[in-house]
């Protein structure tokens, strides 16, 4: 394997004999995304700041593009990484004083200060407020110069607490959105650490799951999603499906998207082209022998792959290309006469179905 | 009393206490940002110290200074008893707890946050401290108003160590108690008047200088 950008290991950090971190082993390559999901009080927080340099862990070791840190480089290696706080605090003076203070403790002269300055600028679109006191701005432009305040640095690495916290969805949806491009054209290897499915789904090459302050499961997003290996994991990230597909067509607005071999209905706002998310609650996909003719224009043919008895429920997988999960009740499973192997269609109405995320402009063209 | 006399007397009363409040702010400004960073045991016992010892009254710190400076007292070989030197001690003295404590109180005021923030961009050690006078730069000239004001208009204890010499050790104050008990309050009024129009003027520049950053801050949107 080549090496890796970012490496943890064995790292333990215990806190009035509480165990917060205890990490064997995490890697992380170059460009690559990897979101921390977890409940809280997970240590997810703790690990991000350990492993941005900003906290020490009572053992354990961290290499930065392969070289070991230790105290003597340290803050050198710290510099290569820009870690963002949960909540954007700003230092007095203008935006501008804050964007710049950065590279000033970098010591970097004037000219490599405007030209950076110039550069997030027009990344951020700050040129409206550059001369404000932060205190004036609201919430989502305080957002962008907290965002701008990092990519500034140029950092090799990037670590975000929830970065997006605490912003109404509209705002939270675009800040997304506009970072996922930033950052593709940027390129850091980043560690985000989020308790929302949804912008874990939709940011991470990689998603590592986190309880009691151990990494329990690691994987690609629809892996760990679709495939918890522990019932915490399982608990953790609910039963939902999470499917990824293109739209093909939109019809007042009404999607019609391809995922996975299969033509989906769902409402959303998003153009043809797009890349987009889709959620299944399992509660709300119904389970039929033959395709019945009704109002619901979502209907997959697929495979029952696992029966598995909940609480009050049954949960039956079905493999049509992705895992499909549906809740149903004992006596419907005897109904249908539900085994492992068995042929089914599973149908759910398109205004249960919502499309998240958009991806910029950037994407829809590099697909035309 | 002759103008050379007052001009004299204000000189002094303006490098002993300006020189007092010098050497507190740059002993318990460090002192500050020690107990603000550093954890160890007995650490409240201290800032409570601190704090207290901001309420010291003048005589008794004049009466500690005196018994340490007696020429028979443990620190009595350096005769400084009745120096312009031991009148700056004991002011120091004053001045010292006032700085450190209300410095303490100004970094307290600052958002931890911020600190992290600045570590987060890269702040090496030195520099976070920086940004912790920076972002406490308000409370700190407060505090060096307070002290500079609190040692300037004292008497208790450069009467006690100082010994009211005239034209070695006579300052501002003592010189207005001497010539209030001598029934001349003309002299005693203009001296008071001196001592408030340099109080004034030491504080308008503070001030000013504090509310020079607080102007750039605020903008002019608060209208």
């Amino acid at each position: 394997m080549e090496r890796p950008e970012l490496e943890i290991r064995e790292l333990k950090l215990w806190r009035d004999g509480r165990k917060i971190l205890d990490v064997s082993r995490l890697e992380l390559g170059k460009n690559e995304c990897l979101v921390l999901f977890g409940p809280n009080g997970a240590g997810k927080s703790t690990l991000l700041r350990v492993a941005s340099l900003l906290e020490q862990a009572d053992s354990g070791e961290i290499y930065y593009q392969g070289i070991k840190v230790d105290k003597k480089n340290r803050l050198e290696l710290s510099r290569k990484a820009a870690y963002l706080l949960q909540k954007p605090v700003f230092f007095r003076g203008t935006v501008k004083d804050n964007l710049l203070m950065g590279l000033k403790f970098r010591g970097l002269n004037e000219a490599e200060q405007r030209k950076r300055l110039n550069k997030v600028v027009e990344l951020f679109n700050l040129n409206s407020f550059l001369n404000r006191q932060p205190g004036e701005l609201s919430g989502g432009e305080k957002q962008r110069v907290h965002l701008a305040r990092a990519f500034i640095l140029e950092p090799e690495f990037l670590f975000l607490d929830e970065p997006f916290n605490g912003l109404d969805a509209e705002l939270r949806e675009r800040l997304i959105s506009d970072f996922f491009d930033i950052r593709k054209k940027t390129g850091q290897t980043t560690i985000l650490v989020t308790h929302h499915r949804d912008e874990a789904a939709f940011m991470a090459d990689r998603i590592a799951v986190m309880v009691a302050g151990e990494i329990i499961q690691t994987g690609k997003v629809e892996e760990v999603f679709s495939a918890p290996t522990t019932p915490e994991v399982s608990k953790l990230v609910g039963q939902e499906t999470l499917v990824e597909g293109v739209v093909e067509e939109v019809d007042n607005g009404v999607l019609r998207i391809s995922a996975h071999g299969q033509t989906i209905y769902a409402f959303g706002s998003q153009k043809k082209g797009q890349r987009v998310v889709l959620q299944f609650r399992p509660e709300e996909v119904i389970l039929a022998e033959e395709k019945p003719a009704t109002s619901v224009r979502n209907w997959i043919f697929g495979t029952v792959s696992e029966i598995r008895p909940l609480d009050r429920v049954m949960l039956v997988v079905i493999d049509c290309g992705f895992r499909l999960k549906a809740y149903v009740s004992k006596a419907a499973l005897e109904e249908l006469k539900l085994v492992e192997g068995r042929k089914i269609w599973a149908g759910i109405k398109a205004s249960a179905l919502n499309a998240s995320w958009n991806f910029g402009q950037q994407e829809l063209d590099s697909q035309e | 009393m002759t103008g050379s006399e007052i001009l004299q007397i204000t000189l002094l009363s303006l490098l002993v206490s300006g020189l007092a409040a010098l050497l507190a702010f740059l002993t318990g400004l460090p002192t500050a940002v020690f107990l603000y960073l550093k954890d160890f045991p007995g650490k409240r016992l201290v800032i409570s110290l601190v704090n207290t010892g901001m309420g010291l009254p003048p005589v008794v710190v004049g009466l500690f200074v005196a018994i340490l400076f007696w020429r028979t007292g443990p620190l009595g070989f350096l005769h400084l008893m009745y120096t312009p030197a031991a009148m700056i001690i004991a002011q120091f003295i004053i001045a010292f707890p006032v700085i450190a404590g209300l410095s303490l109180a100004a970094f307290e005021q600052v958002d931890p946050e911020l600190l992290l923030q600045a570590k987060a961009l890269g702040a090496s050690k030195i520099q976070t401290i920086w940004v912790l006078f920076r972002e406490s730069k308000m409370g700190q000239i407060a505090a060096i108003i307070a002290a500079f004001g609190g040692v300037i208009s004292e008497v208790g204890a450069v009467m006690m160590v100082g010994g009211n010499i005239k034209g070695y050790t006579r300052v501002l104050t003592t010189s207005i108690v001497q010539e209030t008990r001598m029934g001349n309050f003309r002299s005693a009024l203009i001296l008071a008047l001196i001592l408030l129009s340099l109080s004034f003027a030491v504080n308008w520049f503070l001030t000013s200088l504090q509310q020079k950053g607080e102007k750039r801050w605020k903008g002019p949107n608060w209208k």
